[in-house]
């Protein structure tokens, strides 16, 4: 029972970190990412004004304004439209 | 050997090299540092547009810039290879300052323009970001090759004199 609650505290340890980096882009091919009409649909709903979307490796990054006119920077996993933490996962 | 380059023309000069090299090298890296060379190099055309005006003489922009006709005839000198030395930039020289710093004005100017909430993500803005910082580096491949062709005819290093500050005084046949 220690033991295991040990392991898992580990196991915490090491994902919590990979977990906070706030996941990847994909590594498929592009004929497998969503499409970005998709993405803007969804983020048009959140009231967010598209202005571009990159596609930049396996992300897509997201220009946009929201309501107050504000800049946003967002980056999403162009297979799974997952959100990212890192606007600039895509680069480099 | 005579006072050309003041102090101010020189700092301006290699601070702008810096910046520059600087910007071209983080553009697709390091975002902190590449707005950091983009408001160094803004910062730096408007203190030489404030400097061409109140400068030294020979940093003055009514001192070297000249009419179109000016600098055609003198890069046909330059195909005849009998064109004048000048003491301060020859015709096409100051053809070239005009041009550089339009064109690093208008580099800093679009990239600012891109983080800013009006323009953030707009694709003209970007492109026009990306022209002329490509049209600046051409622009300063043959602003290398011109001082070049120009130390080599009249036998001089103007690399150097933008360091020293100073060149060779003006021979009878001279521009001064």
């Amino acid at each position: 029972m220690y033991r295991t609650l040990v392991l898992a505290a580990l196991a915490g340890m090491i994902a919590g970190p990979a977990l906070a980096a706030g996941g990847s882009c994909s590594t498929a091919p592009k004929s497998q990412f969503k499409p970005k009409a998709t993405l803007e649909a969804q983020l048009t709903g959140e009231g967010l004004t598209v202005r571009q979307i990159k596609v930049e490796k396996g992300c897509y990054e997201v220009y946009a304004v929201d309501k107050a006119g504000k800049k946003v920077n967002l980056a999403y996993n162009a297979e799974t439209l997952e959100k990212l933490d890192n606007a600039e996962a895509g680069e480099n | 050997m005579v006072r050309v380059w003041d102090r101010a023309v020189r700092s301006f000069h290699w601070a702008l090299v810096l910046s520059f090299v600087t910007a071209w090298l983080t553009s697709h890296s390091s975002e902190d540092i590449h707005h950091w060379a983009d408001y160094t190099a803004a910062a730096l055309v408007a203190m030489r547009l404030l400097w061409g005006v109140l400068g030294t003489p020979y940093a003055r922009f009514s001192q070297f810039v000249r009419d179109p006709a000016t600098v055609l005839r003198y890069f046909s000198a330059i195909l005849s290879g009998r064109e004048a030395r000048y003491i301060g930039h020859n015709p096409a020289g100051g053809a070239m300052v005009v041009v550089l710093i339009a064109a690093m004005g208008s580099t800093a100017l679009t990239g600012w323009l891109m983080t800013t909430d009006a323009y953030f993500g707009v694709s003209w803005v970007e492109t026009a970001h990306s022209l002329s910082a490509h049209a600046l580096l051409v622009l300063v491949l043959f602003h290398i090759g011109g001082v070049a062709l120009a130390s080599f005819r009249h036998r001089e290093n103007l690399v150097w004199a933008m360091i020293t500050g100073r060149k060779r005084k003006a021979e009878p046949a001279d521009i001064a």
